[in-house]
């Protein structure tokens, strides 16, 4: 018990420590903004891997370290598509998940937003033209926000969200 | 004990007739054996008291158009001294039926089925012939790997349904998990059979993230391939690219310096800690318990930053290429580096100090899903997961590559098999990895850290090279093709021998456990399905 509390004490605030991220390529668009409006204080959001190498997923997980801490932005990962406002996706969407991706596109409660995270999302990446992948993300579902990068850093992912629920002028 | 070249006396010995030598590919020995006798020598190879040959991997490839025919080709590691022994054997391209060897050698399983899927060759006795990578809605006869499969084919669908094995009975109750979790994990379905609480039978329905890496590797020159490499398993980055990046130097004679060398033994322990530390936090906040999570997640992200610094790559991605690194350091990183790590290394074994005085933790962990050392050496379990069950094994001291001939790796094993034993691998091998570390840091000579390629090889040359990842043993089989290209890459990410094993770790288990077991494992979806 002492020894938890002595660890705590000694370890202090991490949130926070991490280099700022890169200013964001593309910045998202005035109608995401508008979508994303509802969902200011509070954004849950369903991450969805349609084939990716797994990196991308890394660093989503990331987010919920004590470093980047993303739940004290209102930010929650909803562990179904039916509790989600939002969709992140990620990966070049294989043929076996194409499906999959539809189905969880359907089931997420409208109004929704969909992000494509990671240059597979946005155009397939490396995988580009492979018989196994019939991406990218936006030739199945509408798609608001993309964030690129192999893989984005969790500070840029960071950054583009909060641009997201930024208030416009 | 039997070394590769008493295997091959004892072989020829016991079936002279359908065997026969053939030149050795790098350092391994090869027999060319009759097909039909194929499952045969490898079942004396796999049961022979002195032999114990597991199975390593298995692969075919279709030599057209340079040739008109298949080959199958089994890699088999000898029990005592990690000895390679390589069957080959032909397959006319107007025959598609082939022996399976799964009825003797269980590790078979999936490679057969797999290689029925990508090139339409079927395992003749295979007890299970439904598909594993193309889904059934994959049309009839397109199989990837063929050569005269495009690949960028547009795949079109059909109808078809997957068949889970069934288990029937008064009170059993079927449970379908995926292939979307709730977690940030990558997709893959498990279907439980359950009977009140406890799992009686687990099958898993995998290969969700299949993007035709194999395929698409064709499609590159072998130098180039690299980045590709890299995004096989993103997690493992470093330990693909360098498989791959020794299987190409092989092929081109490339001798790498010395420096360059213990730079890759030196980011392979950075990725390894930082996936190691992440498990151990995740196994942790499975059982519900997230104060070392938080922690470990912390140090996780340092070592992350550090990467960043070091190579511009919180993946360290980049850092290997063909001939060496492309990445080298300063006194002051490496310094900096010993730093950072003697710092997490304080801190993490006070976080062990926390959890192992957590007897709820313990309780939970302790006989959790145990893979025994019997069912881990049937199913040729490699890394992480096999160490935990007993098995002795580590590329690193066994077959060394990139500086580990010249650095001591104390192998970590533990006998239990469960999931603590698991746990308690990982925690061991972040202080080995540390110590090896700043071996690295006192060893590294100085000079250059890498060679330019200058040769290119013979088409249907190949190599195969082998890198203890931090999950496991990543196999890299590279075969040249015409002006520089690749004609054959086979991949081997420690998931795909791992996975099957993990349906019978659960046995017993509660299905509430199983996230805390999966965890365990920590396998890849993606290195697995490719
Ligand atoms: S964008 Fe890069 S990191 Fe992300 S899934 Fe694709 S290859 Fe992996």
């Amino acid at each position: 018990m002492f020894r938890i509390l002595k660890k705590s004490l000694k370890t202090g605030v991490v949130t926070g420590r991490h280099p700022a991220a890169a200013p964001t390529v593309e910045a998202p668009t005035s109608e995401a903004q508008d979508k994303a409006k509802p969902f200011r204080s509070s954004l849950a959001f369903r991450a969805v891997d349609t084939g990716s190498c797994n990196a991308c997923e890394m660093e989503m997980n990331a987010l919920a370290n004590p470093v980047y801490d993303i739940e004290r932005f209102g930010i929650h990962i909803a562990a179904s598509p039916r509790h989600a406002d939002a969709l992140v996706v990620t990966g070049p969407v294989t043929v076996n998940m194409e499906r999959a991706l539809k189905d969880v596109y359907k089931q997420t409660p409208d109004p929704k937003i969909v992000i494509a995270l990671g240059d597979c999302a946005i155009n397939c990446g490396m995988f580009k033209g492979s018989y196994a992948v019939t991406g990218p993300v936006d030739r199945h579902v509408p798609v608001d926000v993309r964030i690129p990068g192999c893989p984005p850093r969790p500070a840029e992912i960071l950054k583009a969200l909060s641009e997201l629920r930024e208030r416009k002028p | 004990m039997a070394d590769a070249q008493t295997a091959m006396i004892q072989l020829k010995e016991a079936y002279g007739a359908s065997i026969a030598e053939m030149t050795p590919i790098n350092g391994t020995p090869r027999l060319r054996v009759k097909k039909d006798d194929v499952p045969q020598v490898a079942h004396f190879l796999h049961t022979h008291p002195s032999l114990r040959g597991a199975l390593s991997l298995l692969w075919a490839v279709d030599h057209r158009p340079r040739e008109s025919r298949y080959e199958l080709c089994y890699l088999f590691t000898l029990a005592e001294r990690k000895d390679w022994l390589l069957l080959c054997t032909d397959q006319p391209t107007d025959d598609r039926l082939f022996p399976s060897i799964t009825p003797h050698i269980h590790a078979a399983k999936w490679y057969e089925r797999e290689i029925r899927d990508m090139f339409g060759l079927i395992p003749k006795g295979h007890p299970d012939l439904r598909r594993l990578v193309r889904h059934e809605h994959w049309p009839k006869g397109t199989h990837p790997l063929k050569k005269d499969f495009p690949w960028n084919r547009v795949m079109g669908r059909q109808q078809g349904e997957h068949h889970f094995r069934q288990i029937e009975g008064e009170g059993v109750f079927e449970v379908p998990v995926g292939p979307i979790h709730a977690g940030i994990i990558e997709p893959g379905h498990f279907r439980f059979s359950v009977a009140g609480e406890p799992i009686m039978q687990l099958e898993l329905h995998h290969f969700w993230t299949h993007r035709g890496v194999e395929k698409l590797f064709e499609q590159q020159e072998l130098t180039a391939a690299v980045p590709l490499a890299e995004r096989v398993s993103g997690d493992t980055t470093v330990g693909h690219g360098l498989a791959y990046c020794q299987a190409v130097e092989s092929l081109l004679h490339l001798q790498v310096p010395r420096r360059g060398r213990y730079l890759r033994s030196l980011f392979l322990e950075l990725e390894r800690l930082h996936n190691h530390l992440g498990d151990v936090g995740a196994i942790c906040n499975d059982t519900a318990y997230a104060l070392p999570h938080a922690h470990c997640g912390r140090m996780k992200e340092q070592l992350m930053q550090l990467n960043d610094r070091l190579s511009g790559s919180r993946f360290l991605r980049g850092v290997n290429r063909v001939g060496g690194v492309a990445v080298d350091l300063t006194a002051v990183q490496l310094a900096e580096i010993v730093a950072e790590l003697d710092r997490i290394e304080k801190d993490f074994s006070e976080l062990e100090s926390i959890i192992a005085s957590n007897a709820s933790l313990t309780d939970r962990l302790e006989t959790t899903g145990i893979l025994t050392e019997r069912t881990a050496w049937d199913h040729a379990v490699v890394g992480v997961v096999g160490r935990a069950s007993g098995l002795d094994q580590d590329l690193r001291r066994d077959r060394p590559f990139a500086a580990y001939d010249e650095l001591q790796v104390k192998v970590v094993t533990y006998r239990y098999g469960d999931v603590r034993a698991r746990m308690r691998v990982r925690m061991d091998e972040i202080h080995e990895s540390m110590r090896l570390v700043r071996e690295v840091r006192a060893k590294i000579p100085q000079g250059p850290v890498a060679v330019e390629p200058s040769s290119r090889p013979q088409a249907g040359e190949w190599a195969l090279s082998a890198v203890e990842g931090w999950r496991g043993e990543i196999l890299y089989l590279v075969m040249a093709g015409e002006n520089g290209n690749i004609h054959r890459c086979k991949v081997r990410d420690p998931s795909f021998v791992n996975w099957p094993a993990i349906q019978w770790a659960v046995l017993g288990n509660i299905i509430p456990d199983f996230p805390l077991i999966n965890k365990s494992f920590n396998l890849s979806y993606a290195g697995n399905d490719l």
